[in-house]
């Protein structure tokens, strides 16, 4: 927990700020700490400790602003630091529109940082040799060698693709990573602001290389969670395996229209630019494909986006953002309607509207035409088409919209995968691609950011 | 201030401090000083009304034990601290007697046959050799051996630390103005200025005390363009590693010329119909190629994991004879320019390929034991809150003798020219590689027709390479702002003379 030490380090920053001639300012206290365990084919590769404290100053002097950090955080270093950062901002030229947010749209009720319960105490008891011996567990490489899996049944255990048990293979290599930690941040301005976050984290993530009539394939899967019963690193070494093993074989489909379903794990990627769009630097710099959207219809109505930054025990969740500012439910895009720009104070001067909140903080893709369909049942809703379970590369367009990314995935008939395919791009326009949706199911990944599930799309352009 | 003063440690404690980290039975310990301060400057909407700086100070220390490692870093050098660092990175030795050792066993199989893991060189890895890198008995000398120079690659006439922030205000603004005053259809302006310059010193238990003192300078330039109801944008970059004399009127002429340059045929760009096919890519920024087609895949990392697609193709041919595919971290002023690497081994030209063969992958002392070879300078870290790891510096391909790239487009029937990109990615082990394309044209029977944008490419590492079949004679290495992202970012530049590809995958309708 931040402890009143810090808190009045904090405080004290602030003060020298002022002494130094700044009006205005605010001071973000960050301090994490985390134990990393790597393993290369079952044995103990790497470990590694960190621990990191930093002091970022937002600085309003004179009408003109700049911002600072640093971690040498002695006394003495710091009061050179923040004389310096004053005389530098009054080096660059005077913007009206920089201020501290509002205190009546600050956050009031993350006093002690844990107020989400995302906090596991557990973590101060946990000793090297736990680490390495959850590292060392989790390896389908390891288990295989004591005997206590084959792999074979490991393959088979979390895939939905049939060709898994009777496939030649070797491993080449697993790679895995354990690690966990502890994050912790304080944010006052000089109108009294005060609220902090913390956070633990477990992770395991895990790359798999098999090789197969001398080609070679990798599948990698991870896990996260803010408490540490929540954590089955095991299962991601067996997910990877299948997935490596899974894309024996692969090679591109004809070009051509498909059906895209985009595999939960994997969606964010379609929805990452929207948000994007909606920002206030985007929207203000007509760096964006969704200007003049506010209040408009431009998606199709199955499409709905809420912000949910609140919900207790989730990773990710936080009462604020960046400047202090309370984040709350909201629509982002309701039915087909976007509801929501991301501006922050800075913006709302600029641009001359009212203030919301700087980035969505859990955005959260709904189901869509019905609750409770996964991915099996949207490949059987849609019949055929290319699963998409990975991206390799690609980018998009901010202005446009338009996209291409690579892919590899697998080829599905009847509802049912035929074979995996990779080598191929899914090229188009975010805003015609989503006015093709077909389904947005209910499995997003707890552990990841942004809560969006497997996403179909009619009509979308594959290239092989 | 020599560098001991700097970081507040005295010599006798770097070697207590070496020490501690062996206590344990490591038999390898570095320690990495870093002092780095970062500066920002933005124009946006006319003005610049923003800036910063952040200040970045501690000592990595890493521990190995065969190829295992152990790894810590303190963000304050008082001794305590430091020497907890120490412990807690030769830690790694303690940990390796926990768990039952795999190696030694034959590869895990399922129903097909089981082969070997990768092993070390015939003759076998030993604890020191190959870490250490081959000197010359005067250290000043040009070329102390092959490929190894100690010169400074850093040209600094006017270090940063000495310039007056307040005349980088004007350049910006004289960017801003010079790009509006050369196309009508300016919207919108973002230029930044950022610079850092990190002091370094590094000491190992092999005794080597080495410092580097790193400037970087970086000016990005966004604009927006508005023609009719239609909005385009165009971002371009220099990056170089030098004083803050590269504040000067040729680097803003380049910029300028760039950010407004294509702008018509940009406007006027169709998406191509995707499918296989050849691709001309052109001189400088094509590179892009060798370090998502090739370079990730060479370095020694993935190799001794095994996972490479060219794990096993060393004093192979994989690619047509007069090509010559190098890493470079010579050249001066360049990104990827290094005196020393982030483990103290000097910067040096590296053939990854000479005259079509595989002759070497890029190497850190870790891989370099492994295989029994000299390092290579390529160990390189983000900060001192990493390892270092095998990274690219300047990666290029030397000029061929197949004429210019109007010969080279000349030659294609239907295919596709391209010349600037934003990213690429590769798939280790697959080979698979893609990078996205800003723009291009279309070759119809040997002439540049329809403009293409924002399409990716995609194709195969060892397939590419040994399609390529044409090379013409102007090497360009480009001096954008490319970052590496392999676990942690590295500043990096890539080139390549304009090259003709029989076949790869466009992304299109």
């Amino acid at each position: 927990m931040i402890t009143e030490k810090e808190l009045q380090f904090v405080r004290e920053a602030l003060a020298l700020a002022r002494q130094a001639g700044a009006q205005k300012a605010r001071a973000t206290l960050s301090k994490s700490e985390e134990d990393l365990v790597a393993t290369l084919d079952g044995e103990v590769d790497r470990v590694t400790h960190c621990a990191d404290r930093s002091l970022s100053l937002a600085l309003f002097v004179d009408g003109r602003f700049g911002s600072y950090s640093t971690n040498k955080l002695e006394r003495t270093a710091l009061e050179g630091f923040i004389r310096r950062a004053v005389a530098a901002t009054r080096m660059v030229a005077g913007d009206p529109c920089r201020d501290l947010p509002d205190p009546a749209r600050c956050c009031r009720d993350a006093v002690t940082g844990d107020e989400l319960g995302l906090v596991d105490p557990s973590r101060d008891t946990l000793t090297p040799a736990d680490r390495q011996q959850v590292a060392l567990d989790a390896s389908v490489f390891a288990a295989s060698f004591r005997g206590s899996q084959p792999p074979g049944e490991a393959a088979a255990v979390s895939t939905a693709q049939a060709k898994t048990e009777n496939t030649d293979y070797q491993i080449i290599s697993e790679e895995g990573e354990y690690s966990d930690s502890i994050y912790e941040t304080v944010v006052m301005d000089t109108n009294g602001l005060c609220c902090a976050h913390s956070e633990t984290s477990f992770d395991y993530g895990v790359e798999i290389t098999v090789e197969s009539d001398g080609e070679k394939y990798s599948g990698y899967w991870w896990e996260a969670s803010s408490h540490r019963s929540e954590l089955d690193a095991a299962a991601c070494g067996r997910a990877a395996l299948a997935r490596a093993v899974a894309q024996i074989g692969s090679e591109p489909a004809p070009s051509g229209r498909y059906t895209a379903v985009i595999d939960a794990e994997m969606a964010s990627k379609m929805v990452s630019p929207l948000l994007r769009a909606l920002s206030g630097y985007s929207i203000q710099q007509n760096n964006s494909f969704l200007m003049d959207s506010l209040g408009q219809q431009r998606f199709p109505e199955g499409l709905t986006i809420l912000d949910v930054p609140r919900i207790p025990g989730q990773t990710c969740s936080k009462y604020f953002d960046s400047e202090g500012v309370a984040t709350a439910e909201a629509p982002i895009i309701e039915r087909g309607v976007v509801r929501e720009y991301f501006i922050n104070t800075y913006m709302a001067h600029k641009m001359g509207m009212a203030p919301t909140i700087e980035d969505a903080t859990r955005p959260k893709v709904l189901p869509w035409p019905e609750a409770g369909l996964d991915r099996d049942a949207i490949l059987r809703r849609c019949g055929s088409g290319i699963l998409v379970t990975d991206f390799n590369g690609g980018n998009s367009n901010p202005v446009t919209g338009d996209f291409s990314y690579g892919i590899e995935g697998y080829l599905f008939e009847e509802g049912r995968i035929v074979r995996p395919v990779s080598g191929m791009l899914m090229t188009g326009n975010f805003l015609e691609l989503w006015s093709r949706l077909v389904a947005a199911g209910d499995d997003a990944r707890p552990c990841q950011t942004k809560l969006v599930p497997t996403l179909a799309f009619a009509e979308v352009d594959f290239s092989g | 201030m020599n560098n001991c003063e700097r970081f507040g440690v005295t010599e006798e404690q770097l070697r207590a401090l070496v020490a501690e980290g062996l206590r344990d039975g490591g038999d390898w310990c570095d320690l990495y000083f870093e002092d780095t301060s970062y500066h920002d400057l933005l124009l946006r909407d006319g003005v610049v009304g923003s800036g910063g700086y952040h200040v970045d100070f501690g000592c990595g220390i890493r521990v190995l034990k065969g190829e295992k490692t152990g790894y810590a870093y303190a963000e304050s050098t008082d001794f305590p601290s430091l020497k907890s660092a120490a412990r807690a990175a030769g830690s790694i030795a303690g940990a390796l007697a926990i768990p039952a050792p795999l190696h030694g066993s034959s590869g895990l199989q399922t129903s097909g046959s089981a082969g070997p893991l990768p092993q070390p060189s015939a003759s076998g890895p030993s604890l020191l050799r190959g870490r250490g890198w081959p000197r010359s008995a005067d250290p000043t000398a040009d070329s102390a051996a092959p490929g190894i120079a100690s010169r400074n690659y850093y040209p600094e006439r006017l270090a940063w630390e000495d310039a007056e922030i307040a005349a980088f205000v004007p350049f910006l603004q004289r960017i801003e103005s010079g790009i509006r005053a050369r196309d009508s259809r300016v919207l919108k302006v973002v230029a930044i200025l950022s610079y850092s310059v990190s002091d370094i010193m590094m000491y190992n238990s092999l005794g080597e005390l080495t410092a580097d003192h790193r400037p970087l300078g970086s000016l990005s330039v966004q604009v927006i363009f508005r023609q009719g109801d239609r909005t385009e944008n165009n971002t371009v970059s220099r990056s170089l590693r030098m004083g803050a004399e590269m504040i000067s009127d040729e680097v803003l002429e380049d910029l300028v010329s760039r950010a407004v340059a294509g702008m018509d045929a940009r406007f006027e760009a169709r998406r191509p119909k995707g499918g296989q096919m050849p691709v001309v890519m052109g001189a400088g920024a094509s590179g892009i190629l060798l370090h998502e087609a090739m370079g990730h895949a060479f370095e020694a990392d993935f190799n001794r994991k095994g996972q490479s697609i060219f794990s096993d193709r060393m004093g192979q041919r994989i690619c047509r004879p007069g090509i010559n595919i190098l890493d470079d971290g010579t050249l001066p002023a360049s990104r990827g320019a290094i005196n020393v690497d982030d483990e103290g081994v000097p910067g040096q030209k590296t053939y990854m390929v000479t005259d079509g063969i595989l002759t070497s992958y890029l190497h850190d002392r870790i891989s370099a034991g492994f295989y029994g070879v000299a390092p290579t300078g390529n160990g390189r870290r983000e900060s001192f809150r990493y390892n270092p790891i095998p990274r690219m510096r300047a990666t290029y391909m030397e000029s061929g003798p197949d004429g210019t790239c109007e010969d080279l487009v000349a030659s294609v029937r239907k295919g596709i020219y391209v010349d600037q990109f934003a990213n690429g990615q590769v798939k280790i082990g697959e080979g698979d590689f893609t990078f996205f394309v800003k723009s291009g044209f279309l070759i119809e029977n040997g002439r540049l027709t329809m403009p293409v944008k924002d399409i990716n490419i995609i194709g195969n590492g060892p397939q590419a390479l040994a399609d390529i079949q044409a090379v013409a004679g102007d090497l360009k290495v480009d001096e954008g702002t490319w970052t590496c992202g392999k676990e942690q970012s590295v500043a990096v530049s890539c080139g390549i003379p304009s090259v003709l590809i029989g076949n790869l995958t466009v992304g299109g309708e």
